[in-house]
Parts: structure tokens; sequence; C-alpha cells
């Protein structure tokens, strides 16, 4: 493995717990539908689409999200929705967040 | 719809459950579909955008797992070495046991021949191959079970640790072993003239080893690489310590004997032809000489693993 791979490997690992915190919180606002990959992507996060499709199906499956057929428009979309438990879920783990990056700063300051 | 996107979704679908087939369906062209117009926006042709879209999304079978939640792989690392632990136990039990009651069942039956060596190598194979395909099959079906469902081992404790391993120094039993080893098979080797089962027009012992180990002296060099294939254990009961030079010496003073064997049984040297006819199965002579290239290749590993253990050893 060279060395972009090799950093590139340990990138993914970092990021890799942080999708479905942002999955979450992103889907707390209404009605966002299609070009999701593309929220996330701006919203920072890069995720493969083979990656995301699975993974909001299985947090709908575990209670964390809602979906809805919105049939409005010629083409029927899938639209998801943060439900009740997930959003409080993404506050457990907001604020786990928030411990780890002040323990993580903690370290850095204090070589 | 264009044609890519129907075999792709068509391709997907395989790959999962009944149940979920129509959800998974809408959801997924409605989802190519947008990634198309964005790309289109954004100025590509909509046949480059599908193309596009569709080799982002990858192989169908392994989104296909992602949303069945299928594992990719047989055996996983929770189960893998318990997979890797009983299979061994299990080869090493059932397949000598196996082997030896075809060969006692043999003899009863047929008393001693040589066919039996390879009714015995193939049942040890057969018996390997089954042991090893109704274990894994086993653990991969575990492996697919509910997690909750699976049985395991439980959880390691010290309690399970081996005791250390000694440090590779021959004792004097083991040498010994050795030593008897050898004198039986010099004598065997030399009384074989005498001793035979079949006897020719005159009433002379029929030799059942070739004429030409005799005619060219070559039995007397056999006899004496497998002497000199004594100094590796004298050596290590002796010394006991051993450096990556004193391996390899070793190594060459035992690998010695064996190649000498393979070479015999290669240019079918061992069995005397005369002998052959005599037996009750015309093919023993290739049979015996294919048992002694493989005996000798496996003493060749055997040797040149200890050499390694040797080498590394501290």
């Amino acid at each position: 493995m060279d060395e972009e791979d090799l950093v590139a490997g340990h990138l993914q690992e970092l990021r890799r717990g942080t999708v479905v915190l942002a999955c979450l919180l992103i889907l707390r606002r209404p009605n966002v539908g299609y070009a999701r990959l593309d929220l996330l992507e701006r919203g920072g996060f890069a995720v493969d689409a083979n990656t995301l499709y699975p993974l909001l199906r299985r947090l709908e499956k575990q209670g964390l999200l809602r979906s809805d057929w919105n049939t409005d428009e010629s083409r029927p979309r899938k639209f998801y929705q943060t439900s009740p438990e997930g959003s409080k879920l993404a506050d457990l783990l907001g604020r786990d967040w928030d411990d780890l990056t002040t323990a993580i700063h903690a370290l850095r300051d204090n070589p | 719809m264009n044609t890519l996107t129907d075999r792709y979704v068509d391709a997907t679908l395989r790959g999962v459950p009944q149940d979920k087939r129509v959800d998974i369906e809408r959801e997924l062209r409605a989802s190519i579909a947008d990634a198309i117009d964005a790309r289109v926006e954004a100025g590509t042709s909509s046949a480059e955008a599908e193309v596009a879209v569709l080799t982002e999304l990858g192989d169908p079978a392994r989104l296909a797992a992602g949303y069945a939640d299928r594992p990719l792989y047989l055996i996983g690392p929770a189960l893998f070495l318990d997979y890797v632990r009983l299979l061994r136990v299990l080869l090493a039990v059932i397949v000598p046991i196996a082997s030896v009651a075809v060969l006692i069942a043999q003899l009863v039956k047929d008393g001693p021949t040589f066919d039996h060596i390879g009714t015995v190598v193939g049942t040890a194979v057969t018996t390997a191959l089954h042991v090893a395909f109704w274990t894994t099959l086993s653990f991969a079906v575990l492996e697919r079970l509910p997690a909750g469902e699976r049985p395991v081992t439980g959880a390691w404790t010290p309690d399970r640790l081996p005791e250390v391993r000694e440090s590779h120094r021959t004792g004097i039993g083991e040498l010994v072993g050795e030593v008897l080893w050898v004198a039986v098979v010099v004598t065997a080797l030399l009384l074989a003239p005498r001793l035979s089962p079949k006897q020719d027009a005159a009433g002379e012992p029929i030799n059942i080893l070739h004429p030409w180990l005799w005619e060219s002296g070559f039995v007397y060099l056999l006899i004496g690489l497998l002497v000199v294939g004594l100094v590796a254990p004298f050596a290590s009961y002796a010394v006991g310590r051993w450096t990556a030079a004193r391996a390899v010496g070793a190594a060459v003073f035992e690998v010695a004997g064996p190649i000498a064997l393979i070479w015999l049984a290669a240019t079918d040297r061992i069995i005397n032809p005369a002998f052959a006819p005599a037996m009750a199965w015309p093919d023993m002579t290739k049979w015996i000489n294919i048992s002694v290239i493989v005996v000798g290749v496996v003493a060749i590993g055997g040797a040149l693993v200890k050499a390694g253990r040797r080498a590394i050893q501290r």
C-alpha cells in the first residue's frame, strides 16, 4: 500500500462513523428528497451512492428514519425523514461527538 | 427507460429478497434517474451520464449484498479461529483413524500386498476432503445464522494457554528411535536378496528389489545416505543449539536420502521387474514408485520445515 492509499484508508476510518450522524442530522429537515448525495457532499461528507442507499434502508429498519413516497411529480420519489427516535439518537451522538472533540483538542494542545 | 438502467436494476434485484424487490426497484430507479438528471444539467449527454452513474454505483451484486445485509465472505473473523482449530483437530484425528481402519480391513480381506498403499492413500485423501468440506460448510451456515443463535466456544481465558515450547533439542529417546529405524531399513535392504515370498524356476528367491541396485553398488550408496541422515539427529542431541548455517547443513544431510529414493522411483529402479508379474497386481510397480515419490516429497518437506524452525530458533 503506497502512502496515498494509507492516508486514504485512515481518513475513511475516521469518517466512517460520522456518516450515520450526518444523515440523521440532514434528514431532520422536511422534504429533503433527491440529490441526498449532493447535500451530504456539500455538507463535507463524501459518501458513495452504493453505501448510502443501503444505509438509509438500514436506518429505516432500525426505526431511526421514516420514509414516504412523493407522487406529486411525474417521477415518484422516496423521501426519508428522521424519526423522533432518530432525532434523539442524533442528539446523543452529537453530544458524544462534542466530548470527543474536546478530548482530542486537549490531547493536541497539551502534548 | 434506458436499457442499461433496466439491466442494472434487474441485476441488483436478483440478489435481493423477494419481499423487498418492489420497494427497492422503485427507489433505485428514482435515485438513478435523479443522478442522471443532475449530470445532464451539468452538461453531459444523457447516455454518458447513465454510464457514469451506473459505474459509480458499482457491481450490482455488491449493491444487492449491501441491501440484503449479506456478508461477502464465507467465514468471518468471529468464527474463523474456532473453525481453523476445529478443522485441525478433526483432520488430525479422523484421517489417521480412517486410514488405519481401511488398512486393517484390507489386510484382513486380502492379506499383505502392496495394493493397500494405494487404497490407504486414496482413503486418506478422500476422508480429508470430506472432513474439510463438511466442516467449512457447517461454519459457513453458522456465519449466516442470526447472531444470537450461534453456538460459540465461550470466551477465551488464560487457562487455555498451551505450555511454552521446549527447545528442539533431540532427546535420547528420539535419537535411539531414529537410529533403530535406519538400522531396520538397512537390514531390510541387505537381506532383500535372500528374503522373498516368490521363487523363480531354480528355487532361488526372487529379489523384490531391482537387481540394478546391487550390480551398480547403488544399494550401498543408499545405505550410506541413510546413515549420513543420522548426522542431524546426533548433532541436535549433542549440541542442541542451532544456527542458520548448521540448520542448512543438517537439512542437506536429511534430504539426501529422500532425493536418492525419489530418483530411484522416477527411473523405476526400485522393484525388480522379474518380481512384478509374480504379484497379483500388474500396476504394482507403478504405484510403489508413486508412493515412494510421495513419501520422499513429504520427507523432504518435513526436513525443510524442521530446518526452517531450527534456523529461526533463538
